[in-house]
């Protein structure tokens, strides 16, 4: 009884209680849907039956079983976007680092940067997509603009928010430019050049898969699309759905581990007695 | 001319003048000449807005005065700023936060282009001139206040600066904490014989640490008093109750005009 | 001396990006983006062919507008309230309600592209009109959009008083409703415009795709896409151009409302 009384009180278990309360409400919809509705996995099938296609070895496409289709498609998709990502991350750094570098830069760009904030870029990726000409290309392009600005204005940030203090006394070490940004001002923005990347990481797999509905191929939202207009059984949409907003999730996640890493010195906060 | 060796800054009719964004001019500074020794440790007290601060960034060329002569050890400030004749310490540590306390005291080391064993043995040796050697691979989030502070100190001292510049080091700290970061301070200038410009608003603290007081006064900010604090070293908490050192806190006290 | 440089300053910082801007649109209208890009007219029509076509076919743009930004407001509004009485419930009942609130959290992580057919099969059955039923649709997705970035900070605002402030609300002896509109929810107001600053535009970019999805044929993302695929460039571009009018314009409003509640706190 005290043990289940301290397994209670953890940090998790709130937010464990939260998702097993949402897997029975979908769960007791599934049900309701089951009884009423001629093709029920259209609309909410029982996460078992997922789970089920997901384990299942019948083939339904030359020689391939459902969730081999979809991590092939992923693959593409989630490599696609990880090239997006890695420009857009560089161009958004070296962005950052000209405007602290250089003012006139900064008064340029700055003001585009925030106008660009407030364009619904993913709604131009068709357009993106005619212009480029090339769809592989096209999603590396969207997927690098969405990750670019997120990460250029944070990381500008960074270079501001470093107190003046720290300048003076490189100022006071004689130091020159380049020892000043290797060793003060990059590393102090560090902090906000993760909070760009946590941003942008799923905007980037999003931009990806959304880019890949526009026109036919390889790529999962080629194949969310086909599974939606019932090219193949419903269950391939279900799964990229799952899979789709499960590493939406993660990515976001795995920049946090980055910066953990990364980071040292902000897991202790812990003061010690004089 | 041999007077003049052992002055090591000499501040001559020093004045600032700021223009303010509606093109104003505001008087920060008018007329302040101060000698300091060498070896000496000298406070500028005085309220907020007597100016105070802005003389210390002055003789550490962080701002240039509008009118006035400096040298620094008969140096012009930039010079003197070039060739690392002082360290500086900040009302806050000023850490690195992403370094550890070692690394952040071999920082303006690594920037002078010291070899990484000498680095090392010095970042070392002021670990343990203010008494933190065990704490070196610490970050400085892990360290309270205090020791934030005493590795400022020990990271200003590092580049083996002849002046050590402190603007209000102390003044974040709590009262128990201040006063045995002044008994440490007061035994790193006996072993090291740096000359200290302190620049505090506690009238309480300058007399207990400095040689020499130099009270300033705002609006404008001008030197309104020299004050020779002629208690004998070593300072012992035992002598902020005797008659004498009431008596130069009262004195430095009435020093001050138009506050 | 001094206030001729400021001037210079402040000057320079409009001059150069609409320098800048002019430089980018004259390179357009004389064919020297074409080149950098290697299209043609066709694909990228020219800034006075896309403004003639935007005059030309002003009323039927203004249809898709209202579709559009009809479901931007109706799901903005919805999901910032709803966020917002997440949040409280999160204050309220602070061991339940914050795993709660990482919950919806991880919901902003989910791609559009993922919920929006999936809100699209559930709504099948609440209008037998395809045009109201694929609004809802939309509405919801832009709704679960907002209500993540709204819970998240306000929750913030609600709870990150200022020190002793609660301290001294409880030596009036205030009771928790007092504590809530005295204390809590002014100080959570500058915390609902940094939410808003993310989901205006989230939510201008999630209802045009959530259009693509929709089964009725409505807004100003649907018509890019359809322009596009029956090879009707210019008028797509015109419709990209009114898109980012929709985003700039919503997000001005926005700053001008915190310009005048956040007047006074700023100092």
């Amino acid at each position: 009884m005290n043990k289940l009384k301290r397994l209670t009180e953890t940090k998790y278990f709130m937010t464990v209680l939260w998702i097993v309360i949402i897997i029975a409400l979908w769960e007791i919809f599934a049900f309701i849907v089951a009884a009423t509705k001629r093709t029920p996995e259209n609309i909410l099938p029982h996460l078992t039956g997922i789970m089920e296609s997901v384990m299942s070895d019948r083939t339904i496409n030359g020689g391939q079983t459902a969730i081999q289709m979809v991590m092939e498609n992923a693959a593409a998709t989630l490599s696609r976007a990880g090239i997006g990502y890695v420009v857009g991350i560089v161009c958004g750094f070296v962005l950052a680092l000209l405007m602290s570098l250089w003012k006139p830069i900064e008064k340029i760009a700055f003001p585009y940067l925030m106008l660009i904030q407030m364009i619904p870029i993913l709604g131009m990726a068709p357009i993106i997509n005619a212009l480029t000409g090339d769809i592989a290309v096209s999603r590396v392009a969207i997927a690098a603009i969405l990750t670019f600005y997120p990460v250029a204005t944070n990381t500008l940030a960074g270079f501001k928010a470093v107190q003046r203090e720290k300048h003076e006394l490189m100022y006071s070490y004689a130091a020159n430019k380049f020892q000043i940004y290797t060793k003060t001002m990059i590393p102090a923005c560090i902090p906000y050049f993760f909070t760009g990347l946590k941003i942008s990481a799923p905007m980037a797999i999003t931009a990806s898969i959304l880019v890949d509905t526009l026109q036919g191929g390889i790529g999962l939202g080629c194949l969310l699309s086909q599974a939606l207009k019932g090219a193949m059984t419903r269950y391939v949409f279900w799964q990229i759905v799952f899979f789709s907003a499960i590493i939406g999730i993660l990515s976001f996640s795995v920049m946090g581990l980055l910066e953990y890493i990364l980071c040292p010195y902000k897991r202790t906060s812990k003061k010690e007695k004089e | 001319m041999s007077a003049n060796t052992s002055t090591e800054i000499m501040l001559k009719d020093i004045g600032m003048v700021y223009k303010t964004n509606d093109n104003r001019d505001v008087t920060a500074l008018t007329g302040v000449s101060i000698d300091i020794q060498k070896g000496e440790f000298v406070s500028l007290v005085g309220p907020s807005g007597c100016g105070k601060t802005t003389l210390l960034r002055i003789i550490a060329d962080l701002l240039t005065p509008t009118s006035g002569e400096i040298s620094i050890a008969g140096e012009t400030p930039r010079q003197a700023r070039l060739k690392r004749r002082y360290g500086i310490v900040f009302q806050s540590a000023v850490l690195y936060e992403w370094r550890t306390v070692k690394k952040n005291i071999m920082m303006p080391l690594e920037i002078m282009h010291v070899p990484v064993k000498e680095r090392e043995e010095r970042a070392m040796k002021m670990l343990e001139l203010v008494g933190l050697s065990e704490f070196a691979n610490h970050y400085p989030n892990q360290l309270s206040g205090g020791m934030q502070q005493r590795v400022g100190i020990a990271r200003a001292l590092a580049v083996q600066p002849e002046i050590l510049l402190m603007d209000e080091p102390f003044s974040a700290l709590d009262e128990f904490t201040r006063e045995k970061l002044h008994a440490d301070l007061l035994k790193i200038w006996r072993k090291t014989n740096k000359t200290i410009v302190f620049v505090t608003h506690n009238i309480q603290e300058s007399v207990f640490l400095s040689d020499k007081i130099c009270v300033l006064s705002p609006h404008p900010g001008r030197l309104s008093a020299v004050v020779d604090i002629d208690l004998p070293r070593p300072r012992t908490m035992e002598m902020k109750n005797t008659v004498e050192f009431t008596n130069l806190v009262a004195k430095v006290r009435n020093s001050f005009e138009g506050v | 001396m001094t206030k001729r440089k400021l001037n210079f300053d402040s000057a320079t910082s409009l001059l150069y990006p609409l320098i800048f801007g002019i430089v980018i649109l004259m390179m357009w209208q004389c064919g020297v983006l074409h080149s950098i890009f290697r299209t043609d007219e066709y694909i990228l029509p020219y800034p006075t062919r896309i403004f003639r076509i935007i005059i030309e076919n002003f009323d039927k743009i203004l249809e898709n507008v209202n579709s559009s930004v009809f479901v931007i407001i109706i799901g903005l509004a919805a999901g910032s309230v709803l966020g917002y009485i997440a949040a409280i419930g999160a204050t309220v009942s602070p061991k339940f309600g914050k795993g709660g609130l990482t919950v919806i959290s991880a919901f902003n992580a989910i791609p559009i592209v993922a919920m929006a057919p999936v809100i699209m099969n559930w709504t099948k059955d609440v209008s037998s009109d395809a045009e109201v039923r694929s609004t809802v649709a939309k509405i919801i997705v832009v709704t679960l959009m907002c209500m993540a970035s709204m819970s998240i900070n306000a929750h913030r605002g609600l709870n990150e008083l200022k020190p002793f402030s609660l301290d001294l609300m409880k030596s009036y002896a205030a009771d928790n409703k007092t504590v809530f509109l005295k204390l809590r929810f002014p100080n959570s107001i500058p915390y609902i415009f940094t939410a808003l600053k993310v989901s205006v535009p989230g939510s201008v970019i999630t209802a045009l795709v959530s259009e693509y999805f929709a089964e009725y044929r409505a807004g100003v993302g649907r018509q890019i896409r359809e322009n596009i695929l029956i090879a009707q460039y210019s008028t797509a571009w015109a419709y990209i151009v009114v898109a980012c009018l929709i985003g700039i314009i919503l997000f001005a409003l926005l700053l001008a409302a915190e310009g005048i509640f956040l007047k006074r706190r700023k100092s």
